[in-house]
């Protein structure tokens, strides 16, 4: 027991509760005046209360926010500013197609025939005051192939279609067949062209979606033999004798719990129960780095949105945020009570939110590893989380079946979301944020409506000081469809650029 | 979970109905029978270990039997080892707070692949060939003329003349750093111009390639590889001329697979 760590925390630490002045006067009196001064010594001793002015909590409010093994968040916790908002995207030329350029300039002037700048950003010029400065932290610069990308990106986004309650997205599921080695981690990359798979046979494996195979890179001798000035050197560079449409990463020594694809499609790590996180290579298909931090389970790991940084979380509760050319972590995220389950970027890379089973969520800045803003609320470990395409929002999903949605900027609960019956593992915003899609070892997929879930929050000043908004009872009428698999849990989504859903689980005959 | 198809306990071992017994103590109702089994072959091994241990310690401490102290020490040292758990959480604010002190480093730009200092990856070869020694004494006829090729970067053969590594090949070596002394390998020149032809002919493709094992000591950075390839040209006269031209050299020329890819 003297070891235990769970009581060593539960016994230094203190249990918080909010409370309105009015009520803990009044248990005040109660307690002293039974000349039984033992429990008023517990309280005190162990319980911190934060007191606040203004009206008692009604049990309901009460309920929504319990929860977490140590209470409730103190208020002060969850005040620091936070910049939600995201980085303003780079402007790139983008070269003038006939077929696909439709777009009118902002000034009305006709189209001219050279090179225009895309204008997703420049409408707005000055700042956004929610989000960071864009150096804050470092960011990898745009190489021409990420250029190249982003132009892609911008073409498939004309072409995206627009959800809503009477638009619902196609789910196109990716059942994973005679998985008999356990299948534990699933990633799927952005422009959905390449689904990996840890398994609980310590592979990872890698598969392409399209028709195009995957092939490896050539080996050193015949490199030197192409032509390295050609056009399409890229295509040159892979082996053909390699194509094939499954590549298998054998390396790890445990289960593979997580996976992550890098926004370049170069990289992809896989977390184990080794303790050790690898980059991979796609394009020779070998472990290029293990790093060694966690020496225990790593339950989740994720690329940032720009590459170059990724955040691990694992059973010695806490989260590391690692660059891919640093042997040791770049910042610890220390400060839950139990095992840090899940781990996200938001989409300005400048803060990491971090699902524990202490059943709380906290929000941590990449720039100085402080932790700027605590979520209680969930009645079971978190399993899975998801920022809102915008930034502002985080919906979060535990054992307990109840998806629950927090306004990042002012750190209130702002929806709940029942429906599901066992641990929802899985979470997605649509790509412009319009539809939530939660999958559950229940084995369905549920629709959620986001734009109306986040229409008319009560954000005065009196919900902002004391935290506590009243949860619409909506649950029913945001649910937008209920879709079942045979007996396959839903252990990851992906929305592709062009609002498609892709979900991936592996058959359990049960 | 299917707690009815569990033997009934009258039948089962007395063990079995122990680890039963705390598995109902400990508030587990729904198993699948193969716990019990597992249970019991995990405390068979740990008893096991600790006795053993245990017995070490006795007759360490010169004592005629095993008692309680012996048992104590190999539990206590056992534990230290194997189930250890995760730090405790004021140790980990603590470094926590160190490591979030420093700034975040800035990002070099135009760095290719980001990766750790080599030591740190996992890109390395990890082997290394053995030496054929006996083929070069057989290599007779042939002009054999040592190349160097370093990890992925292949050094193509130039053509010495009469056999003296030309520049090319030495500043190779120079950027492995290593004061490659050439005198430990076979170093058979022979320059029969009538022969060559036939060799051309006999060996058509391909070329006799040996790979001779540079001992590590001369090596500076222990990780890079340098494989030694015997080649027999075609022709000197003609192959001085081309040597330097690579683009315009096709298949048949005589080149040797590298095969030390450090990708």
């Amino acid at each position: 027991m003297k070891g235990n760590e769970t009581m060593l925390d539960f016994r230094t630490s203190k249990f918080v509760l909010r409370i309105s002045r009015d009520s803990y006067q009044l248990l005040k009196r109660h307690l002293q005046e039974k000349q039984n001064n033992q429990i008023w010594n517990i309280v005190q001793e162990h319980l911190y209360i934060d007191i606040f002015d203004g009206m008692p909590r009604s049990k309901q409010q009460i309920d929504a926010m319990v929860g977490s093994l140590a209470g409730e968040a103190k208020r002060e916790a969850n005040k620091a500013k936070v910049f939600f908002g995201l980085l303003k995207e780079p402007e790139i030329e983008v070269p003038l197609d006939d077929e696909d350029e439709e777009g009118e300039n902002e000034e009305g002037k006709p189209k001219k025939k050279k090179p225009k700048k895309d204008s997703l950003g420049s409408k707005s010029k000055k700042q956004d005051p929610n989000a960071p400065p864009q150096n804050r932290i470092p960011l990898p610069e745009l190489k021409d192939s990420d250029k190249l990308d982003k132009i892609m990106n911008m073409k498939e986004t004309t072409k995206r279609v627009r959800l809503g309650p009477d638009c619902l997205p196609s789910i196109c599921f990716y059942t994973f067949l005679n998985a008999y080695q356990g299948l534990t981690a699933v990633d799927v990359t952005d422009d959905s062209s390449l689904i990996a798979g840890g398994f609980a046979d310590s592979t990872v494996r890698v598969w392409s979606v399209t028709p195009k195979k995957l092939r490896s890179v050539k080996q050193a001798s015949d490199l030197s033999l192409i032509d390295k000035e050609s056009d399409d050197v890229l295509e040159r560079i892979m082996d053909e004798k390699t194509a094939s449409e499954l590549k298998i990463l054998y390396g790890h020594s445990g289960p593979v719990y997580g996976a992550s694809f890098s926004p370049d499609r170069n990289y992809l790590l896989s977390s184990s129960e080794d303790g050790t996180v690898r980059l991979w290579s796609l394009q020779t298909f070998t472990c290029l780095v293990g790093y060694k931090g966690h020496n225990y389970p790593v339950w989740d790991t994720q690329f940032s949105p720009y590459g170059y940084y990724f955040v691990s979380g694992g059973h010695d509760r806490v989260a590391r945020l690692w660059a891919t050319d640093h042997y040791q972590p770049l910042r610890i995220f220390a400060g839950h009570l139990a095992d840090v389950n899940c781990t996200r970027f938001h989409p300005n890379s400048n803060y990491v939110a971090t699902g524990s089973a202490d059943r709380t969520v906290r929000l941590w800045d990449v720039l100085n590893g402080n932790c700027v803003r605590i979520f209680t609320g969930h009645k079971g470990p978190i399993h899975s989380l998801t920022f809102s395409p915008n930034g502002r929002f985080l919906a979060t999903g535990a054992t307990d079946g109840r998806v629950l949605l927090w306004d990042i900027g002012h750190g209130l609960m702002v929806g709940e979301l029942k429906g599901h019956t066992d641990t929802v593992c899985s979470l997605r915003f649509s790509r412009d944020g319009e539809i939530l899609a939660s999958g559950s070892m229940d084995n369905t997929v549920r629709l959620w409506d986001a734009i109306k879930a986040f229409e008319d929050l009560e954000t005065d000043d009196f919900t902002t000081a004391t935290g506590h908004v009243n949860l619409p009872e909506n649950s029913q009428e945001l649910l937008l469809g209920t879709y079942m698999t045979k007996s396959t849990p839903v252990v990851h989504l992906h929305f592709t650029r062009r609002n498609l859903v892709l979900a991936a689980g592996a058959y359990s005959p049960q | 979970m299917e707690s009815g198809k569990m033997a009934s306990p009258k039948s089962m071992p007395k063990d079995a109905q122990m680890m039963a017994q705390i598995l109902k103590d400990m508030g587990i109702t729904e198993y699948e029978p193969r716990v019990i089994n597992q249970m019991l072959e995990f405390t068979f091994r740990y008893v096991t270990t600790i006795l053993d241990d245990a017995k070490v310690y006795s007759s360490h401490a010169k004592k005629a039997t095993v008692d309680a102290d012996d048992v104590r020490l190999a539990i206590q040292c056992g534990a230290d080892q194997s189930f250890t758990s995760p730090p405790p959480r004021d140790f980990l604010l603590d470094i926590a707070r160190q490591r979030n002190q420093t700034p975040l480093p800035l990002i070099k730009p135009y760095s290719g692949p980001r990766l750790p200092p080599d030591r740190y990856c996992l890109t390395a070869p990890n082997y290394r060939l053995k030496s054929l020694q006996k083929k070069a004494s057989t290599s007779a006829g042939r002009i054999t003329v040592p190349r160097l090729s370093v990890g992925s970067v292949t050094s193509r053969p130039s053509t010495p003349t009469l056999g003296t590594p030309t520049p090319q090949t030495m500043s190779v070596s120079t950027k492995v750093g290593t004061p490659m002394s050439l005198t430990g390998q076979r170093f058979t020149v022979q320059m029969p111009a009538s022969q060559s032809p036939a060799v051309k002919a006999s060996v058509p493709a391909t070329s006799a390639v040996q790979n001779v094992l540079i001992n590590p000591s001369l090596i500076g950075p222990p990780n890079i590889l340098i494989i030694t390839n015997m080649v027999s040209p075609q022709n000197a006269a003609s192959e001085s001329s081309n040597a330097l031209k690579r683009k315009h050299e096709d298949d048949d020329d005589d080149d040797d697979d590298d095969d030390g890819d450090n990708l």
